[in-house]
C-alpha cells in the first residue's frame, strides 16, 4: 500500500490543487464560562451566531498549487493558526469547506504526541507511527533523524528528562521526516538555539527544493520572505489580501506602521 | 501514498494500545498482576460476604465461579465506560495535532482493557478446575459474548466521552451510576434471583444478557435467550445512538479541547 518513494514532486502529483478552501468559516465561543446546553451542542451548523460566539474566521477562499510556498501574516489573534488548523484538518469549519487532496505534516504543537514515560526510542516509533509511517519506513529513517536532533546519547533517556529544546529538536526531526507533501509550520522554532534554527530552516529549503507545499506562519518578515512567494494577509477574521508575499508585507506593514 | 482506512485505522489503535502497555510495564514492576489482582480482591469480597458470612441463596455453585464469570467482563465494561471519561482531555495535546480519526480515542479504551480482560480468562479457568466447575457447551458463546459486549461499551464510550468534553459533571455522574450498575446488573446475583416483575426489565439492562451468554459457559440455566436478544438489540441502539452523538459533536469537540 506505501510505495518506497513517495517523491513529492510533480511525477504523479495531481496537476490540480492540492489545497483548496472554500468559503470557509470557523466560530469559537468567546468564554468557556457561559451555559451551554446539549441544545446547542445538537442543533449542527445553522449560520447563525449564537451570544457570544464570534466567527475567527469567515468567507476564506484560496487554491494552493502544488509547490507554492506561502506565508499567512496578521495581527496576534487574527486566525492565523486557526487557519492552519484548519488545513491540517484538526478543527472542522462551521462553514464551507477545506478539502485537502495529499498529505500533511504539520508542524503545530509537534511535542503532543511524545509520552513523557517513554524513552527517545520509543518516541520516535510512536510519533512517526501516528503521523502514518510505517514502521519498515521508520527503521530506514531513523539514524536519519536522530542525527538531525543531534540527541544520540540520549536514545534511551525518558522523554521527559529531555531539555525543551531537546524535545523540540526531537519532535521538529521526527515531523519534518514524514515527506508529506505539504508542510506546515507554525512558530514553532522559537525554542531551538541559533544553530539549530538555521538548521531547521535549511531543512524547510530542502524540502521546499524538493516541491513540497509550505504553509508557514510568522511574525518574522526575514523568513517570510525568504521561503514564501505567496502571502495570505488575514485581519479580523477575513482573508483581506492574498497577493505575492512583498505586496502582502508592505500592506501589513503599511495597516500596522499607521 | 500512506496507508489509508481501516488498515490505518487498526495500525494507530495498535500503537496506542501498545504504547499504553509500554508505559504501564515501564513505570509499575506488577503491571499484568494490577489487571487480574483488582477483580480477585473483589471476588474475594464477595465471596467471604456471600458465603461466610450471609447463608447465600442466589447465585449458582461454585459460587466463585460463578461470580469471576461475570465480575471480570464487567471489569472490562466498568474501566473502558470510566476511562472514555477522560478519553480526550487525557490526549488533549495528540487530538489537537494529529488527524488521526477521533472515534480511536473511544475505541482504543475498549480494546485496551479488552485484552487486559481476555489476559484474566486465565483467572476463571483456574478457579473452574479447583472448584469443580465444568464448561457446558455454552463455552461456544464466547466470542458473541465479547463482540456484544465490544458493542455495547464502545456505544456507551462514544456518548460518555465527547459529553464530558461540554458537562464536566458527567465525569462524576458516570462514576456514580457505574456504581449504581454494578449492584442494579447480575453480577453478584443471577436474573433468576429478580422478583419475576423485575426479570422483565433487567432485560432492558443489556449487561444481563451480556453476562448471561459468559455464564452459559459454566451454567447451562444462566443462558436466556430472552435477556440476549433484548440485550443484544439494546447494545445495536445505544452503539447507533453513540455514533450519531460522536458524529453531531465532533466539531465542537475539537474546538474545546
Ligand atoms: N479552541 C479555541 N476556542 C476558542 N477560541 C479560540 C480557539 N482557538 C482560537 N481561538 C480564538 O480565535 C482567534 C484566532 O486565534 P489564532 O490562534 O488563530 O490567532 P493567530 O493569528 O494565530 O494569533 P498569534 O499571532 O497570536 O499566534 C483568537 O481570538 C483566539 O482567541
Ligand atoms: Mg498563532
Amino acid at each position: 500500500m506505501t510505495s518506497p518513494t513517495r517523491s513529492p514532486t510533480a511525477a504523479g502529483a495531481p496537476a490540480g490543487p492540492v489545497i483548496e478552501v472554500k468559503d470557509a468559516g470557523i466560530r469559537f465561543r468567546r468564554n468557556r464560562r457561559g451555559r451551554r446546553t446539549f441544545k446547542d451542542l445538537f442543533s449542527g451548523q445553522s449560520r447563525r451566531l449564537r451570544p457570544n460566539e464570534f466567527w475567527a474566521l469567515r468567507d476564506v477562499s484560496f487554491t494552493v498549487r502544488p509547490g507554492e510556498a506561502i506565508g499567512v501574516v496578521g495581527r496576534n489573534g487574527q486566525g492565523k493558526s486557526t487557519l492552519l488548523k484548519l488545513v491540517a484538518e484538526v478543527v472542522l469549519p462551521d462553514e464551507g469547506a477545506v478539502s485537502v487532496r495529499a498529505g500533511v505534516a504539520p508542524l503545530i504543537e509537534i511535542t503532543g504526541g511524545f509520552v513523557d514515560d517513554l524513552t527517545v526510542r520509543e518516541n520516535v516509533y510512536l510519533t512517526a507511527g501516528l503521523h502514518g509511517m510505517q514502521r519498515r519506513e521508520i527503521d530506514e529513517r531513523f539514524d536519519e533523524i536522530i542525527e538531525f536532533a543531534e540527541i544520540g546519547d540520549f536514545l534511551d533517556t525518558p522523554y521527559k528528562h529531555l531539555s525543551s529544546g531537546m524535545k523540540v529538536r526531537i519532535a521538529f526531526a521526527v515531523i519534518s521526516r514524514l515527506e508529506e507533501p505539504i508542510l506546515l509550520v507554525d512558530e514553532v522554532l522559537a525554542v531551538g538555539d541559533r544553530g539549530f534554527r538555521e538548521k531547521c530552516y535549511a531543512r524547510i529549503q530542502e524540502l521546499l527544493d524538493g516541491g513540497r507545499t509550505l504553509f508557514f506562519v510568522s511574525h518574522s518578515e526575514r523568513d517570510l520572505r525568504r521561503f514564501c512567494t505567496r502571502g495570505l494577509y488575514l485581519d479580523r477574521g477575513r482573508l483581506a489580501l492574498d497577493a505575492p508575499i512583498d505586496e502582502v508585507l508592505a500592506r501589513y506593514a503599511a495597516d500596522t506602521g499607521a | 501514498m500512506r496507508a489509508t482506512g481501516s488498515r490505518r485505522y487498526r495500525q494507530i489503535l495498535w500503537l496506542l494500545t501498545t504504547r499504553d502497555l509500554k508505559v504501564r510495564y515501564s513505570t509499575s514492576a506488577l503491571g499484568y498482576l494490577w489487571s487480574i489482582l483488582d477483580p480477585l480482591v473483589m471476588a474475594a469480597i464477595y465471596w467471604f460476604v456471600f458465603t461466610q458470612v450471609f447463608q447465600r441463596d442466589v447465585g449458582e455453585e461454585p459460587y466463585i465461579v460463578f461470580l469471576l464469570s461475570a465480575l471480570l467482563p464487567w471489569m472490562w465494561f466498568n474501566g473502558a465506560v470510566g476511562d472514555s471519561t477522560r478519553a480526550f482531555l487525557k490526549e488533549a495535546k495528540l487530538v489537537r495535532s494529529t488527524k488521526i480519526p477521533r472515534t480511536i480515542w473511544v475505541n482504543r479504551l475498549v480494546l485496551s482493557k479488552g485484552i487486559e480482560f481476555l489476559f484474566s480468562i486465565p483467572v476463571v479457568a483456574v478457579f473452574a478446575i479447583f472448584g469443580g466447575a465444568s464448561v457446558t457447551p455454552g463455552l461456544a458463546l464466547l466470542p458473541v459474548a465479547i463482540l456484544l459486549q465490544a458493542i455495547l461499551t464502545a456505544g456507551v464510550g462514544l456518548i460518555v466521552a465527547p459529553l464530558v468534553v461540554f458537562f464536566r459533571d458527567l465525569e462524576r455522574a458516570v462514576k456514580l451510576a457505574l456504581r449504581f450498575l454494578f449492584y442494579a446488573s447480575p453480577i453478584i446475583y443471577s436474573t433468576h434471583n429478580l422478583p419475576a416483575g423485575l426479570h422483565t426489565w433487567a432485560a432492558f439492562n443489556p449487561l444481563s444478557g451480556v453476562f448471561s451468554l459468559y455464564r452459559s459457559a459454566f451454567f447451562a440455566s444462566e443462558l436466556d435467550w430472552y435477556l440476549v436478544g433484548v440485550g443484544a438489540a439494546m447494545s445495536v441502539l445505544l452503539f447507533g445512538i453513540g455514533l450519531a452523538v460522536f458524529r453531531r459533536t465532533e466539531r465542537a469537540v475539537l474546538k474545546e479541547i
